[in-house]
């Protein structure tokens, strides 16, 4: 029991990131590119934009996850991100 | 034709822009070059890649021109970049 | 809560943990990445390629007039598939001496894909009599759908492949920035580290277009990987209709009338259209209900001489023939989209750019292959029983043999295959398939039975040898051998057969020089006893 919590201490963190890479990376991908819909543009155009641009911000979203300090950190920052797009992508659906 | 000229002014280009470096200055001379040597390596560089643009826009338009320069640019950046390694190596296998 | 492990992470800084985010990325789908990274290289060269495998189809010395074939082929699909909803024919040109077309097929129709497809002779409009094959059309489907599997999930796999090159690009940036303030003045290994000094130049100077490609691979099927801004943004069906005029040139049917009229001159419509974009320069003609009264036809300008794949057409009134309307422009991000789309498929420009975009994506595939290696060769080194290797690497060291060395004959069996078949045969098409992956399996099989060195020599010999066999066996098996095409200035069948020799000899060379390597690696795993520090230095670098 003790060496399985052990194991999880090791490699939680990792996984954790892991998982806010591939998942939490997408959503914030996902919520982007409804939110771009706030933007000032026609229906067409924003939905476009928020496609083409939301690659972009998967990777970096990725690259965050990784480049921190810790998995926390890691989670803040998503979350951060995640918040005011979140409003953004709530106030025209 | 455009496109042989053009691969030329990369090719050329690329290879002044490597001997405008130290490390190669150093590898290949042996010892640092003058700075104003340095320097003018650096312009025919800048001109040759700016002249092999030049053409291709002028033929092919903006868009055209811009991708074609891309692949030259960077099959000659390739060669120059392979050429240097080969040469380390017989260099350095010549050291051994 | 700080573990131990992020004290490390920590303690190591970014430019380790992008190292690892870089190499585990890379791997993890490196050998989906790498299939379709040389398939989607040849698929530059698809046209030619399908060329090749229909050597019955004589070689077009001159486009035929594109007004004419498109009227022959709308004739001919009113016989095929009358009271079909729509069809689309692609014109002839430069590299297609097909017509290919595909129409609806009404649904609930037994074995129904809901839509039939066929390649014509543009002189005399009638079905290809050539062997059934999918031609380079296959290698295409492959580099982004895949086989054996449902279409989209074949495209999801794509895309989280081309998800993971993404970010092992952007880590193996900030990994290497150095190279980029210094791109000439980068330490290369003198001799000792040659995969990584090939990993390196391949990924360096590549770098725009691996970026390139990557981003625009996935912008081609954004809509599918992204649907959610679509989803909310669009109520119903005019609205979404609204997103779809802005990216392709495919008008909606609507509803027919189910009063029958016969299409107007397909044949003026095209003429319109070549006087505006030029005689060769007609891509598709796309019609909707054909024969009905309410049918449309949109004729779209072709590909060459633009970077975008925006769509283009002129819309014609079906049974009349009148101009409705030309459409030319589409918003600013619309045709963003257009011109990645142009830049991923290099569809517009000449014979030297479209060799350019196959040089510099066969480097991106020697990057993707060479990094899968490296994964191995750095491994070796810290090996603690060198002959007895723990599971995880074993598993990596017989994939890449199979995905690498193996593909190369598989694709090559591909072709062997599309010439020794015989012609009537039922599915000719799909056995050319088959055979392409019984050989890769076979490829995998013998990979995991035999020492991974011999696999690997043993291997890239039989695709040297394959590929140099091939055009022995076209110029045996058909009326096109090598010296008839080089006669005749028919480039695209003297092209495929230097290709399949100089393809051959890079296998070759590969071959020895693995064959050499034995001898060098035992000699470093010696050395590197004596000289700890080299071997640090090596895997730091990485």
């Amino acid at each position: 029991m003790n060496a399985l919590i052990h194991r999880l201490r090791a490699t939680g963190p990792l996984i954790s990131r892991i998982v806010a890479a591939l998942f939490g990376g997408y959503a914030v991908a996902a919520l982007s590119s409804v939110a771009v819909l706030a933007l000032p543009m026609t229906k067409p155009q924003a939905v476009l934009t928020g496609m083409l641009a939301s690659f972009a911000i998967y990777a970096g979203a990725v690259i965050w996850v990784f480049a921190v300090r810790s998995a926390l950190k890691a989670w803040a920052g998503l979350i951060v991100v995640a918040v005011p797009l979140s409003l953004a992508a709530w106030s025209v659906s | 034709m455009s496109h042989l000229l053009s691969f030329a002014l990369c090719l050329t280009g690329f290879t002044a822009l490597a001997f405008a470096t130290n490390r190669q200055q150093r590898d290949i001379f042996g010892r640092l070059l003058r700075p104003s040597t340095t320097y003018v390596h650096r312009m025919v560089s800048a001109c040759a890649l700016v002249f092999a643009l030049g053409i291709l826009v002028a033929r092919q338009g903006w868009s055209l021109g811009l991708v074609m320069f891309s692949g030259h640019a960077t099959i000659a950046a390739g060669i120059v970049f392979c050429a240097l390694i080969g040469r380390a190596r017989t260099f350095g296998r010549k050291l051994l | 809560m700080k573990t131990d492990n992020d004290v490390q992470v920590a303690g190591r800084g970014i430019r380790q943990s992008m190292s690892s985010l870089h190499t585990w990325a890379g791997l993890l789908l490196g050998w989906i990445l790498y299939a379709m990274f040389l398939t989607g290289t040849v698929s530059y060269f698809k046209d030619e390629l399908s060329q090749w495998m229909r050597p019955e189809l004589p070689r077009l010395s001159q486009i035929p007039d594109q007004a004419v074939v498109a009227q022959r082929i709308a004739d001919e699909l009113s016989d095929i598939a009358p009271g079909t909803s729509q069809w689309s024919i692609r014109l002839p040109d430069a590299r297609n001496n097909s017509v290919y077309a595909f129409w609806r097929t009404p649904a609930g129709n037994p074995g129904g894909r809901g839509f039939g497809e066929a390649n014509f002779d543009p002189a005399t409009g009638q079905r290809v009599t050539s062997r059934g094959t999918l031609g380079g059309e296959f290698f295409y489907r492959f580099h982004f759908q895949f086989h054996y599997m449902p279409v989209v999930w074949g495209r999801w796999l794509a895309g989280a492949a081309a998800m993971f090159m993404l970010v092992a690009i952007v880590s193996g940036v900030i990994t290497h920035k150095k190279i980029f303030v210094d791109f000439f003045t980068f330490r290369w290994g003198k001799g000792q580290r040659s995969w990584l000094d090939a990993h390196n130049a391949f990924s360096v100077f590549g770098l725009p277009f691996h970026f390139m490609i990557t981003y625009t691979g996935l912008v081609t099927m954004m809509a599918l990987y992204m649907p959610w801004g679509e989803r909310v943004a669009f109520k119903n069906p005019a609205e979404q209709q609204q997103l779809n005029a802005e990216l392709s040139a495919f008008i909606q049917p609507g509803k027919p009338s189910g009063q029958k009229v016969p299409l107007a001159s397909v044949e003026d419509m095209v003429r319109q259209a070549q006087e505006r974009w030029g005689r060769d320069n007609v891509g598709r003609v796309n019609a909707v209900h054909p024969g009905d009264a309410a049918a449309r036809v949109a004729v779209t300008r072709g590909e060459a001489g633009r970077v975008s794949m925006s769509p283009q057409y002129m819309e014609f009134e079906g049974t009349t023939g009148k101009l409705l309307a030309v459409r030319e422009d589409v918003g600013a991000a619309a045709e963003t989209r257009g011109v990645l789309y142009a830049l991923h498929l290099g569809r517009f420009g000449d014979t030297v750019t479209r060799w350019l975009y196959f040089l510099v994506s066969f480097m991106g595939t020697a990057m993707v292959g060479s990094g899968l290696v490296m994964w191995t060769v750095k491994r070796r080194q810290k090996l603690p029983d060198p002959d007895r290797p723990y599971f995880g690497f074993r598993l990596v060291e017989r994939l890449n043999i199979a995905s690498i060395a193996g593909l190369s004959i598989a694709m090559t069996a591909f072709l062997w295959a599309n010439r020794l078949l015989p012609h009537p045969l039922e599915g000719r098409a799909n056995w050319e398939i088959d055979l392409f992956f019984i050989v890769w399996a076979f490829t995998l099989l013998h990979a995991l039975v035999r020492p991974a060195k011999s696999a690997w020599v043993e291997q890239l010999w039989a695709a040297s040898a394959l590929l140099f066999l091939l055009p022995v066996l076209n110029a045996v098996t058909t009326q096109r051998p090598l010296w008839h095409s080089l006669a005749e200035g028919d480039w695209v069948f003297a092209g495929v057969d230097i290709m399949c020799w100089a393809l051959a000899a890079l296998h070759a060379v590969l071959a020895i020089r693995t064959a050499r390597q034995e001898t060098r690696s035992q000699f470093r795993r010696k050395t590197s006893r004596e000289a700890p520090t080299a071997v640090a230095s090596g895997g730091a670098a990485g």
